[in-house]
């Protein structure tokens, strides 16, 4: 039994009991006949250890859906586990169905998976609407009147009265609690493990409520003795890599701008995107940065232009129906050359669309918004990890370049939680770009100063106001060298050539992950969808499908030669999360990939299943196939 | 003529060839701003002009400053943004009344509250001139334009006893004619820390036949002194339908935007170089 590594936040308890006991004694126990008559005769011990966790609980809004989950999450982070979440639910505060789901597996993922272990259901929607994806064996878990274990097609429910056991215990808030206890008990899991959380989530609320939760989970703990004992596995404890962190996309990009020297960010609430705004709140005022709430998404993003241009570093976050709104400052900032960072966390669309479910719709927009020719530049991180890094370099590029970077995200990149390797400090390093000292522009002399002086790189040197020697007009009307209006054929031209000049040649650290490169058929994604495309794609393989993945990173400017190589002459085909297909439709854009590509889509606003992108990766494949041969 | 900081004159803030139309109420504006910041000895570098679109928005185009001309309606949020990102500077805005009031309105509202430490001159003519006089905001009821061919309908904004009523810290209205009262109350409202609006009665000797020099220089009141209390100055604008000169009402007691935040920003101190590992590494025990 290897001895876990010391670190820190761990409870030490739990070290103390796992190292005395590898296995936990109570497995061994011989199993407890059900009560209600019902006689266990499977006999003897049926302990198995279980490789993976798919877990589910699922409840009206307002129940503690979110906290039980993640109370289990962060436990089997703590445990060794690298775990993945996903969290459904709605559109309004209390009440309607929300669920929660938690995976933990031995090697890294950047999927939740499609199927569930252990579902627990506060409410009479959660099994119809979870059942399709129970594994065989599976424990449901129930809230109901009196205790009842049943076999049922493919797998056992048990429903306890947990609500009515809870206030029994002294607490009715406890049931959700209990419902951890009996997930503890049926994956042995060391109680000490909640015992933690509960210690550190109750604090303020002193030691009756401390106690009283711990009972909470005790007896849940005896309930899966007294009543499940034949289901009972094991997790085995895992090693624990302290370099290991458990966070969100949003957390990440929130925490990748602070590091990369983000002071400034103005922002309009939006699901799901309000997080990153939230978490820099409480951050940057410790720096001498500040966080704005303001008026409307059009002054979320103005301001964030404004800030950028009197020389802070500046982001504006938001969702599809405030990208609409801010597209108009989208162009002033590729006019002005003002540098700034727009966070889009999309959500299903159009219009307002579904605003707590997840989509990849709004591609095109981020591609083509606003009226007239300019540069941009699109990111899009593949993984929490990624998001934390683009985000650092989307700040650097901004400012390099002059222009509006967009750092695309979506709903289930960003609300949900990974376990994510420790981030380097020294992937990201701080850069500014060209912005004039005094000595330069002193030397320079020039009484109006030459902001959009034309240079061979596109790029202008920037003077930040307050500097006396480079007073100078920031425009967004087409403009001669210093900034002043001028239309003339000359200035246009020359204007407009040099700005289009900027991202030549612009090349990101990682601008897309690619594996199996050489395989027939690639499967390529972005964002969220790199988890079950992974996946999906490993199954394949295994099935000995020639297949492999692209992750892409950098939208614009696409690294179309890089993208030649991988993607010409080879079976395509995108998953993507909307209708039409825009991530296949802008790569069609610059490649001659039209007649060997094709897209699996899916728009219902729920996250793909690996299941679905195997089969029909299967069908467009036997597609391709018969294709090729009626060309033959 | 001098890019070296020393004591600016009206020389240092010399900018573009202007294309107002001769007559244009515009001039007197622009010349009294120039004057008050070479009277309060602060130079061009020291200074963010910030505009949007429209006549009145070429303001940062005509004079020498650090200016912004950003979009129609956005000039308040650009300005604002500018000044948290450069604390120490004086940010000036200017605009019409189209772009302050009409597509600009709810920034006005916000910007009022929010008493973030900028200058707000709005060059009001009653019409959007640059497109060729069509209805603004503060177009009289009944008034004849290309878009209201049988009338105005909507009575006109008093953006005076809104920005009072609405909390605004300093609110005065000059006209364009009398440069030199113009010039005291801009310098005032440069000085004045928070929000600070002037609404400058500035006639379009173009499209506006109506609002001329000789109507307000028969109808115009002047006011003395500020009232001291909101009720009092909204009542005197209501009472004189709009038509007055002068600083209205000021409060000096309520922090600007920037003192309330009870911290020193430093928004332009960005260090390049390596991100900070024992910060990373701290922030990161959230995550563990």
């Amino acid at each position: 039994m290897p001895q876990p590594a010391e670190r820190k936040n761990f409870p030490k308890e739990m070290l103390q009991y796992r190292s005395r006991f590898p296995i936990l004694s109570h497995i061994h126990k011989p199993p407890v006949p059900a009560r209600g008559g019902r006689k266990n005769t499977r006999g003897g011990v049926k302990s198995m250890e279980l490789a993976a966790l798919e877990w589910k609980v699922g409840g009206q809004q307002g129940e503690g859906i979110d906290s039980t989950g993640e109370v289990l999450a962060r436990t089997l982070f703590r445990y060794g586990y690298y775990v993945t979440t996903y969290r459904q639910f709605e559109s309004r505060i209390k009440g309607g169905h929300t669920d929660f789901k938690v995976r933990a597996t031995p090697a890294p993922t950047h999927f939740h998976g499609d199927k569930v272990d252990i579902l627990v259901g506060f409410d009479d929607e959660t099994l119809p609407v979870h059942r399709p994806e129970l594994k065989p064996g599976a424990v449901v878990i129930l809230e109901g009147d009196g205790i009842k274990v049943t076999e049922e097609d493919g797998y056992t429910l048990a429903v306890f009265p947990l609500k009515a056991i809870a206030t029994e215990l002294g607490n009715p808030l406890a049931k959700n609690m209990i419902a951890l206890g009996i997930t503890g008990g049926l994956i042995s899991l060391p109680r000490e493990a909640f015992y933690h959380f509960i210690e550190e989530q109750f604090k303020r609320k002193g030691a009756d409520v401390i106690a009283s939760n711990k009972r909470a989970v005790d007896r849940g703990y005896e309930l899966a003795q007294e009543h499940l004992a034949h289901k009972v596995k094991t997790l085995p404890p895992r090693d624990i890599d302290p370099n290991r962190l458990y966070l969100s996309g949003n957390e990440a990009i929130a925490f990748g701008a602070y590091m990369a020297g983000l002071t400034f960010l103005s922002a309009y609430p939006i699901t799901p995107a309000s997080e990153i705004m939230e978490w820099l709140a409480a951050k940057l005022p410790k720096r001498g940065g500040a966080v704005m709430q303001v008026e409307d998404e059009i002054a979320g993003i103005t301001f964030a232009i404004g800030a950028s241009f009197a020389g802070a570093r500046a982001m504006t976050t938001s969702s599809g129906p405030g990208i609409a709104l801010k597209t108009e400052a989208i162009a002033l900032a590729g006019e002005s050359e003002t540098p700034v960072v727009v966070v889009d966390v999309q959500r299903a669309g159009p219009s307002t669309g579904m605003p707590t479910r997840h989509e990849q719709g709004d591609l095109n927009h981020l591609l083509h918004a606003a009226h007239g020719d300019f540069p941009r530049i699109v990111l899009y991180p593949s993984s929490v990890e990624d998001a934390f890094y683009l985000a650092a370099e989307a700040l650097n590029l901004a400012e390099i370049y002059q222009t509006v970077v967009f750092l695309v995200s979506d709903l289930g990149l960003g609300m949900n939680k990974q376990t994510t390797p420790r981030f380097d400090p020294r992937r990201v390093e701080i850069r500014r770009g060209k912005i004039v000292s005094e000595e330069e522009a002193r030397a320079l002399g020039e009484f109006f100063f030459k902001r959009y002086r034309i240079t061979e790189d596109g790029i202008s040197p920037r003077p930040l106001p307050g500097n006396p020697y480079a007073v100078a007009l920031t425009s967004s009307n087409e403009h001669r060298e210093d900034g002043h209006i001028d239309e003339t054929i000359e200035a246009r031209n020359a204007q407009m050539e040099k700005r289009m000049r900027k991202l030549r040649g612009l090349r990101i650290r990682n601008p897309f992950y690619v594996d199996h490169p050489d395989a027939a058929t690639l499967l390529v994604a972005v964002g969220s969808a790199r988890g079950p495309v992974e996946e999906a794609a490993a199954a394949l393989r295994e099935e000995g499908y020639d297949v492999g993945t692209l992750f892409l990173q950098q939208l614009a400017p696409l690294p179309v030669e890089e993208l030649r190589t991988l993607l010409v002459g080879r079976h395509v085909i995108t998953v993507e999360h909307n209708y039409t297909g825009q991530l296949l439709g802008w790569l069609r854009r610059h490649l001659p990939i039209h007649e060997h590509s094709t897209t699996i889509t899916q728009y219902d606003g729920r996250p793909f299943f690996a299941e679905r992108i195997v089969r029909e990766a299967k069908e467009r494949i036997a597609d391709e196939h018969r294709a090729e041969r009626a060309h033959a | 003529m001098s890019i070296a900081p020393s004591a600016p004159t009206l020389k240092d803030y010399r900018g573009d060839v202007n294309t107002w139309c001769p007559g244009c109420g515009h001039f007197g504006v622009l010349a009294a701003l120039q004057r008050a910041l070479v009277n309060l000895k602060i130079s061009p570098h020291e200074v963010i002009t910030v505009s949007g679109i429209g006549c009145s928005s070429k303001v940062p185009e005509y004079m020498r400053s650090y200016g912004f001309h950003s979009l129609h309606g956005r000039a308040l949020p650009v300005a604002q943004g500018a000044k948290m990102g450069a604390k120490d500077l004086h940010v000036i805005v200017t605009g019409g009344d189209g772009d302050g009031y009409g597509i600009g309105g709810n920034h006005f509202l916000h910007a009022v509250r929010r008493n973030m430490d900028v200058t707000y001159i709005v060059m009001d003519n009653g019409l959007y001139s640059l497109t060729k006089g069509q209805t603004s905001p503060t177009s009289p009821l009944g008034f004849v334009t290309r878009t209201t061919v049988y009338g105005n309908k909507e009575r006109p904004l008093d953006a005076l006893s809104v920005a009072i009523a609405a909390g605004g810290t300093f609110v005065a209205q000059g006209f364009s004619s009398d440069v030199k009262r113009l010039t005291e109350i801009l310098e005032r409202a440069i000085q004045h820390r928070g929000f600070a609006l002037v609404n400058v009665l500035s006639p379009c000797v173009t499209y506006n036949k109506v609002l001329t020099y000789d109507y307000y220089k028969e109808h115009l009141v002047t006011v003395e002194e500020p009232f001291p209390t909101r009720e009092e100055a909204i009542r005197f604008v209501k009472e004189h339908r709009g038509l007055v000169h002068g600083i209205l009402f000021v409060d000096p007691e309520t922090p600007d935007y920037q003192t309330a935040l009870g911290y020193e920003l430093r928004t332009r101190e960005i260090d390049e170089g390596p991100m900070d590992e024992a910060l990373l590494r701290e922030l990161e025990e959230e995550f563990r």
